[in-house]
């Protein structure tokens, strides 16, 4: 019995070191992969100077794919609240597209930039965040 | 609303789970670090249950948090009389036989009628006859009363007491418990004949409680009808 009370809370610390680890892991891929593929748009836009074309619609379409996909993976470890901006930014971007309107594309980009670098701050374990 | 409702299922297990780990104790026998743990519990458990937006995970990390803070606090606490001592406190003696000791009163924040209101809860209705009144440190007072005033024991008469047993409940609300009839090592059928011979017609069905002990005594209620002293033979094995 004493054996499986102590193996009880083993299982629970490895447990608990599993589901930070998961986080750490899924959050961090997840926000980093926007993050990237915002940074691709952004030089698609320097390049092009247009937003109505395949390239950047499938760039659109794909980012929105990446963050509908880690999005159900990340509301199993992060608060809704605190991500869902990001995804309601890409669904401007195709908005905008339809609209050519660079000047908000350009905004909406740089809003889902900082919400996944302010969300990846957020989340770190250091004394800022636990006091 | 589906969705709240199966919250509640996974947090409501989960917190009978973490209270199954953590002991049985009641509430009025918690030690004070117990009972603040018990508090945080009882508040972080609604917080996933009420805000769907906010992951299961979230309430589920801090309440296993909490399991293993305390299972590490209670063994420091067992090894270390130093730590006990910091995190229970130590037992306080609050009437001695020259009186209530006011200082001790002061230190604990109590008053004299919740002294009193301990005391009466020990049943010594008159403070003359406390000898000692010690605060436990979940918070329960014990008593030992003047020699004059302590109930009479058989070690006091020097008469030869026959030992008491524990009884054993063989059936409750018409059903045989198996586990007890393992215990008293009886079968079904020496039941059935006790309630046939102590209440005529009757069957297991009919039985409110049945218990016997190592002597044969026991007590047998109808689920119709009062309850009654009866004595079997020495049919419990242990």
């Amino acid at each position: 019995m004493k054996f499986f009370h102590y193996f009880n809370f083993i299982l629970i610390i490895l447990l608990l070191v599993f589901i930070c680890v998961a986080e750490d892991s899924v959050v961090s891929n997840s926000l980093s992969e926007i993050q990237t593929r915002c940074y691709q748009l952004e030089e698609m836009i320097e390049r092009r100077d247009d937003l109505k074309n395949t390239e950047m619609t499938l760039a659109v379409d794909n980012l929105e794919y990446v963050w509908t996909r880690d999005e159900k993976n990340m509301c199993f470890l992060v608060n809704h609240k605190n991500i869902q901006e990001i995804g309601q930014e890409i669904a401007k971007l195709k908005l905008y597209i339809a609209s050519n309107d660079i000047d908000a594309f350009k905004v909406s980009i740089e809003e889902i930039k900082f919400y996944c670098h302010s969300y990846l701050h957020f989340m770190g374990a250091n004394w800022h965040n636990v006091l | 609303m589906l969705t709240i409702i199966i919250r509640s299922i996974i947090i409501y297990l989960i917190v009978l789970l973490v209270f199954r780990l953590m002991g049985k104790r009641q509430l009025g026998q918690m030690q004070p670090f117990e009972l603040v743990l018990t508090l945080i519990i009882a508040d972080l458990a609604t917080i996933p249950m009420a805000e769907v937006s906010v992951p299961v995970l979230h309430g589920v990390v801090p309440l296993l948090t909490l399991v293993v803070l305390h299972f590490i606090l209670t063994l420091i606490s067992r090894s270390s009389h130093f730590f006990s001592k910091i995190i229970s406190g130590k037992p306080v003696i609050i009437v001695n036989p020259k009186g209530i000791d006011y200082k001790a009163m002061k230190k604990l924040n109590l008053s004299t009628d919740d002294i009193f209101e301990a005391l009466r809860g020990a049943g010594y209705f008159n403070i003359s006859q406390v000898q000692y009144a010690i605060m436990e440190t979940n918070g329960k007072v014990s008593v030992m009363p003047k020699a004059e005033y302590a109930p009479l024991t058989n070690g006091d008469l020097k008469t030869n007491a026959d030992e008491s047993f524990l009884p054993i409940v063989l059936v409750s609300e018409g059903k045989i418990i198996k586990e007890n009839v393992e215990l008293a090592n009886i079968s079904q059928g020496v039941i059935e004949d006790i309630i046939n011979k102590n209440s005529k017609g009757a069957s297991v069905k009919d039985v409110l409680l049945l218990t016997l002990d190592r002597t044969g005594e026991g007590y047998l209620q109808l689920k119709k009808g009062e309850g009654k002293t009866i004595t079997a033979k020495k049919v419990v094995g242990v």
